[in-house]
């Protein structure tokens, strides 16, 4: 690494996880907020340590513990894969950065190589942190030797380096493309979804391998399972055999297609990263306005177009909050083409009937609901904020706006699904009044939940959209509470199959009801104290 | 139209950023507030303004008090911060015509006001474009034609003049003197005391978050200089 890289890599590794402020702040509030923040990224580090410890014994204890090694390959490479494809554009590319870096003596490889390297640091702590506990519970079971844990703590170092030039090269791509049009970001958005629906659609057909190899494994066809996992991804199987077999040419083979690669991708993309990034800072300014006849709103209309605006001029903030609802829409016309057995099938329902008409609504609700535009929408204001605070519109105004946005952006993904299953599943009048109701009511509710979020947890000091729309608190626990708000009623859907979904629907929307009118109320009485 | 009594607001952490303050602003007043880097000016300003909330004290604007009825006081007034941090996704005509929807000038009014205001600051021909093309200056006369276009009674500037090309300070204080001759009234912070010098009708300074002068401008100055005058008084704040 050159001092270069270094010296810039050093500084964002300052701003990892927000560490440098929490040192040096003095704001107690702060502090105190980054230390809870600490203990619930910990708590659900800390869930993850034991789903992965779960799955890995639940191999072995199924006779295929020598399996484990190559699925916490493909599970890793999956999540790196997929956490990268939305940030890698925006952080390899932050036009504002590169322009505070650029005039000092520093290479544009030196900036592009210590992006790379800062997403690098969080996707191996994340990495590992699905490594270790598999291969803890492997090694505690099967005793393996020096090799396995060598073998595999150097390759947990360099497994996400081929999925993350993967994805920053779709990023690149989506980038590069939109640069060169004046609608930059809407173009940005959709190459983006077009990527992830790729993906997505993708991914679903794996995961009904999946199953299928699943259902192979509890029958012991253990090496047509393996058969399957070299067919994905192949470096999961040359980890596996490094690990298990203690095979340093595997090993080698992997770490000079990973290094190969990306330098590859370094060496080409180095020669468009300055154009790419003045591109993207290039707006047409024409200077030629007339004046044509303005028109006027009412006040939370303005405030709507406002926020409808300021949503589609972020990139990272669309992409993050629509994929629930492409989810969603993806998941109803899976079940009108290919038909309602069949996917009670790869969903593991055969045998249970009517399960999937009376989780239907739930899920409806939570796919588009899972990620509201609120949960960081007060965030977004950023430097701006003091426009709203200084105009003459109540808290209540601005709250109104932000959901009445995030309510736009989802419900016709919601009516479009809700259509498609009202039709695939041809509910009788109770059901159908429980799907289309109970998935609005979760919507609004999700809304309502990310927004009281963020207005307790506003950041508005930051230097990239990503930090608050993917990485920030708020976010995370706008995601946990809707999650919670999903988890409940699904229990109860699944574990109680005497009692009508009605009146779960109807408790849980009773609770939801609730909830957003103390969320209402609560932001009313912020106004005053203001 | 601003009266500011016994303003005392303290930071998380202990310091006491304006301590006691009282003032009067009354219509027709070009009131220059003048004070070192943090003495206190904008705090005070953003207490005024609804940004900050504070510890003691009450202001009112136009007799309606601040906490109780922000937003009928933030109806009949305007701010601009020193830098102004605008809307980039959005054009100047449209972050003009949001501005005049949310102060509720008819279609017709608005389309004269803005005319008028952006010709006067000279940008009327870059308002299609995104404000993120805009200059620090050219910002600056968008968010200046913003405050002005629902011609407020009380306009609050934080340092109005960094920034602003000759031509659009001398607009800018032609804009301040008609305002405050229709009976309106301009509180503003500044550290250029030639122009508070010869702008203000009333000046205030600020030092460690008290008060040490206040009075009409010729009273404050007598046979001195501002300049000399302020370099009095902030010797003596230092000292008390």
């Amino acid at each position: 690494m050159g001092r270069q890289t270094r010296l810039l890599f050093g500084l964002s590794l300052q701003n990892l996880f927000g560490w440098n402020v929490f040192r040096h702040t003095r704001d107690a509030g702060k502090r105190r907020r980054y230390r809870l923040f600490g203990i619930l990224w910990g708590f659900l580090a800390l869930i993850l340590l034991f789903y992965v410890g779960g799955a890995s014994f639940g191999l072995c204890y199924l006779g295929a513990g020598h399996l484990v090694p190559a699925l916490l390959v493909m599970v890793v490479s999956g999540i790196t894969f997929f956490f990268t494809l939305f940030k890698a554009g925006p952080v390899l590319f932050d036009r504002e950065a590169y322009e505070r870096q650029i005039v000092l003596p520093v290479t544009a490889r030196a900036i592009l190589v210590s992006r790379f390297l800062s997403m690098y640091v969080t996707d191996m702590l994340l990495g590992f942190l699905v490594l270790l506990p598999g291969m803890a519970v492997y090694g505690a079971l099967k005793g393996p030797g020096l090799s396995f844990w060598l073998y595999g703590i150097v390759a947990g170092l360099f497994l996400p380096l081929l999925p993350m030039t993967a994805a920053s090269i779709l990023g690149a791509l989506v980038t590069g493309i939109s640069s060169r049009w004046r609608r930059k970001n809407i173009v940005a958005i959709i190459l983006t979804m077009v990527f992830v629906i790729l993906v997505l659609a993708g991914s679903f057909s794996l995961s009904g391998m999946e199953e299928g190899m699943l259902e192979d494994m509890a029958h012991t066809i253990v090496e047509h399972l393996e058969g399957q996992i070299s067919g994905i991804y192949p470096p999961a199987r040359w980890i596996s055999q490094a690990m298990l077999e203690g095979r340093a040419g595997s090993l080698a083979l992997f770490l000079a297609l990973s290094v190969g690669i990306f330098l590859v991708f370094l060496g080409v993309l180095q020669f468009f990263y300055g154009k790419i990034c003045s591109l993207l800072g290039a707006n047409a300014a024409r200077g030629n306005y007339r004046m044509t006849g303005l028109r006027a709103r009412p006040v939370l209309g303005s405030l709507v177009a406002r926020d409808l605006r300021r949503y589609f001029a972020s990139t990272i903030y669309v992409t993050n909050t629509l994929i629930g609802a492409v989810m969603q829409v993806m998941m109803v016309l899976a079940l009108f083409f290919v038909g309602k057995e069949q996917v009670e099938e790869v969903l593991g329902l055969i045998g249970r009937p009517g399960l999937l008409e009376r989780v239907m609504p739930l899920a409806l609700g939570f796919l588009p609901g899972m990620m509201p535009t609120t949960a960081a929408s007060i965030s977004l204001e950023g430097k701006q904020w003091w426009i709203l605070q200084t105009l003459p519109v109540t808290r209540q105004e601005i709250a109104r706006s932000k959901i009445l946005v995030n309510l736009m952006v989802a419900a016709p993904f919601c009516l479009v699904s809700e259509i498609l299953a009202v039709l695939v599943l041809q509910p009788g009048w109770v059901d159908l009044v429980c799907l289309v109701l109970f998935p609005a009511l979760f919507l609004l509710f999700s809304a309502v939940v990310g927004l009281a979020v963020n207005a307790r947890f506003p950041v508005f000091d930051w230097d990239s959209e990503i930090k608050v729309v993917k990485q920030g608190s708020s976010a995370t626990l706008t995601v946990l509470a809707n999650f919670l708000a999903f988890l409940v009623p699904m229990v109860l859907l699944v574990g109680c199959p005497g009692v009508p979904s009605f009146w779960i629907y109807l408790g849980m929307g009773a609770v939801m009801g609730l909830v957003i009118m103390v969320v209402d109320r609560h932001l009313e009485w912020q106004s005053r104290e203001k | 139209m601003l009266k500011i009594q016994n303003l005392t607001k303290i930071y998380k952490g202990g310091k006491t950023a304006v301590d006691d303050l009282s003032l009067t602003v009354h219509p027709g007043d070009i009131y220059g507030f003048i004070g070192s880097n943090g003495a206190g000016k904008t705090t005070t300003i953003k207490a005024i303004v609804g940004i900050h909330d504070f510890d003691k004290g009450t202001i009112t604007v136009d007799g309606k008090n601040v906490r109780r009825d922000p937003v009928a006081c933030k109806q009949i007034m305007a701010y601009i911060p020193d830098n102004p941090d605008l809307y980039e996704y959005l054009t100047g005509i449209q972050y003009l015509n949001f501005l005049a929807d949310i102060y509720r000038i008819p279609a017709g009014e608005r389309q004269e006001r803005i005319r008028k205001e952006t010709e006067d600051f000279g940008i009327y021909d870059v308002l299609g474009d995104l404000v993120s093309t805009y200059s620090h200056g050219m910002r600056q006369k968008l968010a200046l034609t913003g405050a002005l276009i629902h011609e407020p009674k009380l306009l609050v500037l934080d340092e109005p003049f960094v920034g602003l090309d000759p031509e659009a300070s001398l607009t800018l204080k032609e804009k301040m003197r008609g305002l405050c001759d229709r009976g309106g009234a301009i509180f503003f912070s500044t550290h250029v005391l030639e122009v508070a010098e010869k702008l203000c009708t009333r000046i205030a300074v600020i030092s460690g978050g008290r008060l040490v002068v206040e009075g009409n401008t010729e009273e404050v100055t007598g046979d001195k200089s501002l300049e000399d005058v302020f370099m009095e008084v902030i010797g003596h704040g230092k000292t008390d």
